[in-house]
């Protein structure tokens, strides 16, 4: 019955071709989402879609940078051939390490375009389509920077803390459209930009250690904790639901105001 | 008592409104002030106002969605009195519009001088307050960032995005600069009223918007001066990372 769960239905995922965004299209695909894997890494995408394929499902790659308006309305169009557009999961995102005074003009405007303006175009171009086919779910990735405040993450928390409520203010002009918007937001994770930090460090087992003694519940997220809030944001069980921010870090949350 | 003597504020938007309410109440509590707008001619009325009021002041001519401009207003500031103590960055446009409605150019806009302007401006300021004394950020965002509103894609987003990097600036830059926010709610200022007037129904707008602000009368530009003065004097020593609805109850509603 699982597996019906997003039967019939149309998913595309942006940075779809790794991280969590990989692991979101493949859980989409596996409970029957037909699913566009969009990503700025053409190769990548063609790799993961070619691998929900092989597992007996049905995807589609589109190289897509989603702050070109050209290439998210070819994102947009694929889900259209593939019968619709039921569910966006926004999940490009960048990540820039850098105190204010080091963050150069270059990484503040790449981290605003992906993680704000790309959820932007993508919204406006697919909102339409989902509401011409009866309504829709938006899932963003957000995260717990842009909750809270954290050293070194001028540009990040800044574009994470925008989204949030982009994402609000959409949520209320297309509540009476059927679709709803809402954004996850984990903290630190096993799997996507976190963990790709970690490796670069050069003690990632430290420094998954450290950031996971923070959390209350003592280990940092998973793909699949990531995936199972994404999709139940995206199904019908979560048909009343909109605007909503759901933090996503084992506890981390109740720390804070 | 004057609780900013012997400071250096800069004040962006400072031409009319809640940026030059607050240049005065700034100046009479003894900081010299630099007023940085687009619009020179009322810039350099406000430090007409200051000057009458017993202070001193400088126009400064800023398009702060442009980062060189945010660069010069801070070297100017610096040039002219020597420190800057705090930086209240006020200057922001207002473009409603709803999502599928908002241009590029709009959305653009909205985001450089909303949100990429406040980071232009305080990585500009942050050297000159870590050479003396520290120092105080105030930032201005808005009740639409922190709440959802139909009709505000580009500026509410701006505006939340303001909330997390004053956040995340609270964090870093401690202990010795301060960084804060103050979230307006419909406060009586020139461009409110512009836009109020621009309504079909300018009374029943108002009444409307009073309806859902609990002390039921709109705010001043002094309401947003005297927080944004708390904010910058030592009376909020121990006060960071905060963000102060200045909204008449508005945002507890919600």
């Amino acid at each position: 019955m699982s597996r019906a769960r997003f039967g019939g239905r149309v998913a595309v995922v942006t940075g779809g071709a790794s991280g969590l965004g990989e692991a979101v299209a493949g859980r989409l695909a596996a409970e029957g989402a037909r699913v566009v894997v969009a990503d700025v890494d053409g190769g990548g995408a063609e790799r993961v879609a070619a691998a929900v394929v092989a597992g007996g499902g049905t995807a589609r790659p589109v190289a897509a940078d989603v702050t070109r308006r050209a290439d998210v309305a070819r994102m947009v169009q694929a889900a259209q051939e593939l019968g619709g557009l039921h569910v966006l999961v926004l999940s490009a995102a960048v990540e820039v390490q850098a105190r204010l005074g080091d963050t150069t003009d270059d990484d503040w405007q790449r981290v605003l375009d992906v993680n704000l303006k790309g959820p932007f175009v993508c919204l406006q171009q697919a909102i339409p389509v989902m509401v011409r086919g009866g309504g829709g779910a938006v899932v963003a990735l957000g995260s717990t920077l842009g909750l809270i405040g954290q050293p070194r993450f001028a540009a990040y928390c800044a574009s994470k803390g925008a989204l949030v409520n982009l994402c609000k203010q959409v949520a209320i002009e297309h509540a009476a459209d059927g679709v709803r918007v809402n954004v996850v937001a984990p903290s630190a994770c096993e799997t996507g930009l976190f963990a790709r930090t970690a490796e670069q460090s050069g003690d990632a087992a430290g420094m998954k250690r450290l950031v996971a003694s923070r959390i209350p519940m003592g280990r940092l997220g998973t793909a699949d904790d990531v995936c199972d809030t994404i999709l139940f944001l995206a199904s019908d069980e979560s048909s009343y639901l909109s605007g909503a921010v759901l933090p996503l870090d084992g506890g981390l949350a109740a720390r804070r105001q | 008592m004057r609780v900013l003597d012997g400071k250096v504020a800069l004040i962006t938007g400072a031409a009319s409104g809640q940026g030059r309410a607050a240049a005065v109440l700034f100046a009479r509590h003894g900081a010299r002030i630099a007023v940085a707008d687009l619009n020179e001619e009322g810039a350099r009325e406000t430090v007409q106002l200051v000057e009458a009021a017993g202070g001193a002041a400088l126009a400064v001519r800023a398009d702060v969605s442009q980062r060189a401009d945010n660069d010069r207003m801070v070297a100017a500031a610096v040039d002219a009195f020597g420190r800057l103590d705090v930086l209240y960055n006020n200057a922001a446009v207002q473009m409603s519009g709803r999502l599928v409605d908002c241009t590029e150019d709009e959305w653009d806009r909205t985001i450089a001088t909303n949100l990429s302007a406040i980071f232009w401006a305080c990585r500009a300021a942050v050297p000159h307050m870590l050479a003396r004394d520290g120092g105080s950020i105030i930032n201005t965002a808005s009740v639409l960032g922190l709440i959802g509103s139909e009709g505000y894609a580009a500026y509410g987003a701006a505006k939340a995005g303001l909330v997390a990097l004053t956040r995340q600036l609270a964090t870093e830059l401690a202990p010795r600069i301060r960084a804060n926010v103050i979230a307006p709610g419909a406060i009586d200022t020139p461009r409110f009223r512009k836009v109020a007037d621009a309504m079909p129904d300018t009374a029943g707008f108002l009444r409307g918007l009073l309806e859902n602000v609990p002390l039921r009368r709109l705010g001043t530009a002094d309401d947003i001066a005297q927080a944004a003065l708390f904010l910058a004097s030592d009376a909020s020593a121990y006060t960071s990372g905060a963000v102060i609805p200045c909204d008449g109850g508005l945002a507890a509603l919600r």
